[in-house]
This record gives C-alpha cells, structure tokens and sequence, in this order.
C-alpha cells in the first residue's frame, strides 16, 4: 500500500473516529450544547491534530522511500478528483444548512450542521481516495 | 471494460535483467503503485511518463504501448 493510500485511510479512520465522539455526545446529550460543548469541541479537534500527526508518521516510517516523495501523476490525478468531488458535497451541504435555518435552529445548532458538513466533505475525499487508489491497486 | 492501450511493459522489464516495478518507478519518476497500474492497464500514462518508460526500456512507444481499439467502450 502506498504512502498516499495510507493517509487515505488513516483520514478516514481519524475523522470518523474524532468526529464520531463529538457528534456522538451531542446528540446522545452526554454533553450539553453551549460552553461544555465548545471544550469538547476543542478537545476533538486536537486530538485530531495529534492522532493524525501520529498515525501519519507512523505510515511514513512503514512505507519504502518510493512512496514518500512528491505526488506522481496517478497521486495528483486522485487527489484531484477526490477533492473535486467532496467540494461538489460540501456545496450542496452548505445550501442544505437553509433547511434547519428554517426550522429555527439555534446559531450553534447551525455552526455544527456546518462542522458536520465539513467532516462529511472530508469523509467523501478519503472515501474517494482509497477507492480510486483500491481501483489501480 | 478495459482501457484501450495495452503494454509490454511486464516482459520488457523482465529482458532488462529483471527489472522490479520498483526499479522503474524509481529511474521514471513514480511510485511502484502508479507503475503496477500501468502495467495492469488500469491506469493510462501521460505522454511524457510514457516516453520515460520507453527511454527505459530504450525502446520506441509503439514498442511499448498498442493501441487496441476493441477494448474500448
């Protein structure tokens, strides 16, 4: 598996499994919406930090120096795609937030409908990504 | 449904002293993984990655890859 397919899937796992707590406690209710919120909010989002920056080492260590180096034209090609793809998503989540608008939802309701589109966006490039890379492979 | 250019790319590594997928990639520019695909046809080279790999092989292009119009579509 190459470097690039690596940093795929640990996006994927990272962001499902960060992102997962958060959204998680919110709307299980073990965390209050508000200031509670918020901290837990900037706990994910270093443990984001920190995790992917671990695991991303960690793939770079396990993976021969071939496939460390700059982006090849099969790798640009993917990573195009797959972002073009999740920006198409993130568009039609962003004109989807006019629904809870409507509904009446809180101002902090809509900052994590918007963060929640930010994290399906992101799950559909990484998504995209291993497909394509599993497509070759 | 398979891309509509074959290659020799497979048998022309194994008459340059048995060259590995790394090897090439490595004197081309790529990774192992964009050069598996090529080989597996699942991936089309740009012009210039497929004139690399003729230089290579020190073969022309038309030595390495063949058009095969049946397979596509």
């Amino acid at each position: 598996m190459s470097f690039r397919e690596k940093s795929a899937w640990i996006n994927l796992a990272v962001l499902l499994a960060v992102f997962g707590i958060y959204f998680g406690a919110l709307v299980t209710g073990r965390v209050r919406h508000g200031l509670e919120s918020l901290h837990l909010l900037l706990w994910c989002v270093g443990g984001f930090v920190v995790l992917q920056a671990a695991l991303t080492a960690a793939a770079a260590m396990t993976t021969p120096g071939d496939g460390r180096g700059p982006l090849d034209e099969r790798e640009r090609l993917i990573q195009m795609q797959s972002e073009s793809l999740g920006y198409r998503v993130l568009v039609w989540l962003v004109l989807g937030l006019f629904v809870p608008i409507h509904f009446g939802h809180s101002a902090l309701d809509m900052a994590n409908f918007g963060l929640l589109g930010l994290v399906i966006a992101g799950l559909v490039v990484a998504v995209a990504q291993i497909v394509m890379f599993r497509r070759g492979a | 449904m398979g891309l509509p250019i074959a290659n020799q790319i497979r048998r022309l590594r194994f008459e340059q002293g048995e060259m590995t997928q790394s090897e090439l990639a490595e004197k081309i520019g790529m990774t192992r993984q964009t050069v598996a695909a090529i080989e597996a046809g699942k991936y089309s080279p740009s012009l210039e990655a497929a004139f690399r790999i003729a230089h290579v092989f020190g073969a022309s292009l038309d030595e390495v890859f063949q058009w095969t119009a049946e397979r596509e579509g």
